[in-house]
């Protein structure tokens, strides 16, 4: 090629594209070249200048990282001139720092220490006084110690460049500069710990680990987050059994070097008082602890002896999204192996009315790398910032490299780049700008809109909002539509769906899903929803979904890590099914003193980090991981647990000997699925009444699941929502509560009191009351009519 | 040698006596070196590496900062520490422990210590009487420290110019 | 709750109609995207209406009127020596120590100074009239030593030309 420029770095002859910087040829050759400030993801700084190197005919050392090749450019990177540079920024560099390595939690993989040690002289020549800066605080997740900082300003360029919030800035200049965030807030973004990652130095450390360990000591696994549809790949550091931290595995495909700060830190929660260790069972009004033979006779004749009573239609299964591709498959094979279909892991879900019209799996239309070459986008009812971080930011990239993307949301969610067109509207009203948009597309486009659709769009009235979201989305050659995790749980998905499958249609463009939990498409896959066995096989007669199965009162439920008062839709409706339940088993790593309100047998299954088994993300890729440690006391990987019970009922096929043997069964029934997001259009047979107050049950980050939740941390940060009332003023002023700082919240006959908080990014006519959090527990479906008073 | 000279050697049991020659001047004429052990006892060099302590600074605080270089760096993997953030904000150690019965005395733990903290004192009579007596944890090792630190600071002192 | 920064708590009425006039010609003058280019102009220009001082709910609205990140502001306010950061007296003395103002003798100007006014290097007043400050070079150096007292420069300074910068300022 003519276009590739010929260098020679330690005389060794590269071509490489122009514009390529001296340092990025060099790590390409494998040439190392120390530094501090580059990092392959973050801008230029070139301001902690050990990466100099020797460029023959320059009359100075240059900067590698800020330095591009030019046609012919010798570069020696270990001549003597370089090596001298090299040893004496290092000088420079050591001349404040402190010699606290080992107090220092970075000590064993702290850049600066192996740099020191290759250019580092053994005595210091400096003789005044070092430098010494107070310490800042930045929340509960970064732990400071400032005076190691050399200054390389990697962190200050992720907040901006990455996390999308300059959160921390380098206030002073000289020696008086340091690192903190103004006036000592803590830090908020959802991406924070990577800058613990990035620190070079023991500047920025994790709180939670904070002197707990040793680099060397922590054995690394591979393992998948728990927690997001993205899949984020993390190394489990494990020492002595016991999980000490979690960091990002780099995979360019999916979380590239980052991690949210909730698959960071979620492991926090792994130990808690209340982790259950014993299998119990409940004889009379007591708990008693019993071995795992006892505990499933008693849990599998308990079921027996309902279906034998009542059928087995009144057996059911609820699950969490969070389970592995194995268990929802066992769990959904023994279910269905009893004889019942009533099995989901759609918790939140309130509209199953077009469920049969479904994709075989949710996903995102895509791949998550090819998000950010999207030019045009529109996200309805998603905050991917909160819900899944690292989609979030690859948005972010493609809207940094000019796409238009907008959203139909019903609160003015805090997004992290410029929206180009941001609709703010009551859930309800949704559809209608969501026809509009429909109706501008079919005009420019002359396509004819599918007549299931006709009404909606006849009724629509078009704004300038629309016609430009219609032409964004138009104009663009990449382009997606993302049904966001909040349109997934709110009463009008069947519509939301089918116009937003409309709009892909017209606009010609992808169109995808982000479902909640880190496995939904693997649930989807597996069958464990009530009217598709595995491979998205229809059922003769579907089952009862996650909704049903509570509002109906199933006589025996299996909660699969499931905490009805925060993980379902209608907390108060799933509490009194509970309650009327004849038989309850319940498989947990957690026990709860709810849970043994309602529950017969509580089975301890082993947590994230400590099973083996497969998550299917969003994109459709599946990624199976081994367990990081080995189960707490008595608690057992969850596969190995339905596959006994398996046993117990005398099911066939329940013999595997491991997760692997239970993936390959699944990858057999699955082959040549295709996943097609696109479904046939269908009239809107459920249209929810609107009433005069709605809730808005966002969940927040750090709520999403039992895990999330024990995280202390995490719920120490400033994203851990606690149970309130935000609305706008304007609707605050109709209820007449606009100066009330605490109201009285009904809904579905039970009633708390609240504080109010009058938020302008609320829609009108409602009311956003946080689902998932203790204090909300109590309260009905996460979108359904509320009672707001004065107290 | 000829035979007869070796005949003659042999007959008269000269090695023999050349021997017992040695026995002899040592029974009578030399200076006794053995040591009425354990009402005798020879003397130690500074550097000697007996039984484990963990010192403290005078003002009582522990030196120890749990670094955990001494673990890292033992070749027996006797050594083992736990850590945590202490109230006050310092690094320190919640366990200590020394498996005797693992130890090979050979002094790296000390030698790596940053802070004198864990040093091998000049004490090498103890016993346990089951295992676990010769686990030595943080507390007992503390309280070595605590009763030898005159002994110990001396012979830090002593060999301080050579380290 | 969702925002970062609460929109409810504006803080753009600190900065006065006539402060927000000047600031605008600045941001004219920049492209429309590139606000916060006029960042160094307005913190002087709140400075000033302020007394001399930048308070922290200033820079706040310098922040929120230039879509800034308050960080990014502090930064700047921070690293300028131009700026305050706490209340000074009515007359800034900013007095040149760098080198070749220390050459040619700043160290007796500011002994003398410092014996004058009764106050050190980086102090005020009591009176609030005065605040001695130590500052880099201002690129005067051909009539060294120098120091600056509000937009003027005093150049080639003897004890005797001190005393009488002195007694003019009343």
């Amino acid at each position: 090629m003519t276009d590739l420029l010929n260098i020679e770095i330690n005389g060794v002859r590269l071509q490489v594209k122009p514009g390529t910087m001296v340092i990025e040829a060099a790590d390409d050759a494998g040439f190392v070249i120390p530094r501090f400030c580059y990092h392959k993801k973050l801008s230029i700084a070139a301001n902690c200048r050990m990466c100099l190197v020797d460029v023959e005919k320059a009359a100075k050392p240059v900067p590698a990282c800020a330095t591009p090749v030019t046609e012919g450019m010798k570069v020696y990177t270990k001549s003597v001139k370089a090596i001298e540079a090299q040893k004496s920024v290092m000088e420079f560099l050591l001349i404040n720092h402190p010699l606290d390595c080992p107090i220092c939690d970075q000590g064993g993989e702290c850049e600066l220490q192996d740099i020191a040690m290759g250019f580092g002289k053994d005595a210091s020549r400096f003789r005044e006084t070092k430098r010494v800066v107070r310490e800042k605080y930045l929340g509960p997740l970064i732990s400071t110690d400032m005076t190691r900082c050399i200054h390389c300003t990697r962190c200050v360029r992720f907040g901006r460049e990455i996390a999308g919030v300059m959160e921390l800035g380098a206030p002073g200049r000289g020696e008086h500069m340091a690192i903190e965030t103004y006036m000592e807030s803590a830090v908020g973004s959802e991406l924070s710990g990577n800058v613990i990652d990035l620190c070079p130095v023991g500047a920025l450390t994790s709180k939670p680990y904070r002197y707990t360990g040793r680099p060397w000591e922590n054995t690394a696994a591979t393992a998948i987050s728990p927690h997001d549809c993205v899949g984020s790949n993390l190394k489990v550091e494990v020492r002595r059994n016991q999980v000490m931290r979690v960091l990002p595995h780099e995979n360019e495909a999916i979380n590239e070097v980052w991690l949210a700060d909730r698959d960071r830190y979620s492991y926090t929660g792994l130990h808690t008082a209340d982790r259950l260790q014993q299998p119990m069972i409940k004889q009379g009004e007591t708990w008693r602890e019993v071995d795992w033979e006892t505990a499933l006779t008693y849990a599998s004749e308990g079921m027996r002896r309902v279906i034998a009573s009542h059928g087995a239609a009144q057996l059911g299964a609820l699950s969490n999204p969070n389970a592995t591709l194995e268990e929802f498959y066992l769990l959904q094979k023994l279910v269905r192996g009893l004889g019942s279909h009533n099995i989901d892991h759609r918790l939140r879900q309130l509209d199953f009315s077009d469920q049969a019209h479904a994709p075989v799996y949710p996903h995102l239309g895509q791949s998550i790398a090819a998000l950010e070459e999207l030019q045009a986008g529109l996200l309805i009812g998603a905050y991917p910032r909160k819900d899944q971080p690292l989609i979030n930011h690859r948005l972010r990239k493609a809207a940094k490299r000019g796409a238009k993307i907008s959203a139909v949301n019903t609160i003015d969610y805090d997004v992290n780049f410029t929206l180009t067109n941001t609709v703010v509207t009551h859930p309800f009203d949704m559809p209608l700008h969501l026809a509009a948009i429909a109706k501008v597309l079919a005009e420019q486009t002359g396509k004819t809109p599918p007549a299931a659709v006709q009404t909606l769009l006849a009724a629509a009235k078009v704004e300038e909002l629309h016609r430009q979201i219609a032409t964004q989305l138009t104009q663009a050659e990449r382009s997606t539509v993302l049904i966001g995790t909040q349109a997934l749980a709110q009463p009008n998905l069947a519509v939301l769906r089918n116009l937003a499958n409309v709009i892909a249609d017209l606009s010609n463009s992808s169109l995808g899903y982000l479902p909640e939990g880190a496995n939904a498409a693997g649930a989807w896959l597996a069958g464990a929803v009530p009217h598709r066995t595995t491979a998205g096989r229809t059922v003769p007669a579907a089952g009862k979904s996650a909704l049903q199965m509570l509002d109906t009162s199933c006589k025996a439920l299996v909660l699969w890590n499931v905490e009805p008062e925060y993980d379902c839709a209608d907390p108060a409706t799933a509490m009194t099914a509970l309650q009327a339940a004849e038989f309850v088993v319940a498989l947990t790593p957690f026990v709860t003193d709810t849970m043994r309100g309602y529950a017969d047998v509580i089975l301890p299954i082993s947590p994230f980090a400590e099973t083996s088994g497969t998550f299917v993300n969003v994109e459709g890729r599946w990624q199976s991981f081994t367990a990081s440690v080995k189960s707490l006391a008595e608690s057992r990987p969850g596969w190995k647990v339905l596959r006994v019970l398996g046993n117990f009922f005398k099911l066939d096929g329940f013999e595997y000997l491991s997760s692997e043997e239970v993936r390959s069964e699944i990858d057999t029934l699955t082959v040549g699925i295709i996943p097609q997001t696109r479904s046939e259009v269908q009239a809107p047979s459920n249209t929810p009444q609107r009433p005069s107050l709605l809730r808005i049950g966002h969940v927040p980050i750090y709520a999403v699941d039992n895990l999330v939740r024990r995280a202390q941390p995490l719920q120490q940060s400033n994203d851990a929502l606690q149970a309130m009332v935000a609305m706008n003023a304007h609707t605050a002023d109709k209820l007449g509560v606009r100066h009330a700082t605490q109201v009285r919240v009904s809904q579905a006959g039970q009633s708390v009191t609240l504080p109010l908080y009058i938020e302008a990014s609320v829609a009108d006519d409602c009311a956003v009351i946080p689902a998932g959090v203790v204090g909300s527990e109590r309260l009905g479906t996460g979108y359904g009519s509320i009672d707001v008073k004065a107290v | 040698m000829s035979n007869t000279a070796r005949f003659v050697r042999s007959l008269f049991l000269l090695e023999l006596f050349k021997g017992l020659s040695v026995t002899l001047r040592h029974m009578l004429f030399v200076r006794k070196v053995t040591l009425q052990y354990p009402e005798e006892k020879a003397p130690i060099s500074p550097r000697f590496r007996g039984l484990h302590a963990l010192r403290r600074y005078p003002n009582g605080e522990e030196r120890c900062i749990a670094c955990k270089l001494c673990e890292v760096v033992c070749p027996a993997l006797a050594i083992t520490i736990e850590s945590e953030q202490r109230a006050d904000g310092t690094r320190r150690t919640t366990r200590y422990d020394i498996d005797l019965t693992k130890c090979i005395f050979c002094g790296y733990c000390e030698e790596s210590c940053p802070v004198d903290s864990i040093v091998e004192t000049h004490i090498y009579e103890y016993h346990g009487e089951q295992r676990g007596d010769l686990m030595m944890t943080k507390e007992k090792l503390l309280a070595v420290g605590d009763k030898y630190e005159a002994q110990i600071a001396a012979a830090r002192s002593q060999d301080a110019r050579y380290r | 709750m969702f925002a970062q920064r609460n929109k409810n708590q504006t803080k753009l009425d600190r900065i006065t109609a006539a402060a927000r006039a000047e600031i605008d010609r600045w941001i004219a003058k920049y492209p429309p995207e590139r606000k916060s280019s006029a960042v160094m102009a307005a913190l002087r220009i709140v400075q000033d209406q302020n007394g001399g001082h930048l308070s922290h709910e200033l820079i706040e609205a310098v922040a929120e009127y230039l879509d800034m990140e308050t960080i990014a502001v502090y930064e700047v306010a921070t690293f300028y020596s131009m700026y305050e950061l706490a209340p000074v007296g009515k007359y800034k003395i900013c007095v040149c120590t760098n080198i070749s103002c220390m050459l040619c003798g700043s160290d007796q100007i500011v002994q003398h100074l410092e014996a004058k006014l009764g106050i050190k290097l980086g102090q005020t007043r009591r009176d609030g009239k005065f605040t001695l400050k130590e500052v880099e070079c201002l690129g005067a150096c051909v009539n060294a030593p120098m120091l600056q007292i509000g937009n003027d420069y005093y150049e080639k300074l003897t004890p005797a030309s001190i005393d009488k910068i002195l007694a003019g300022l009343k």
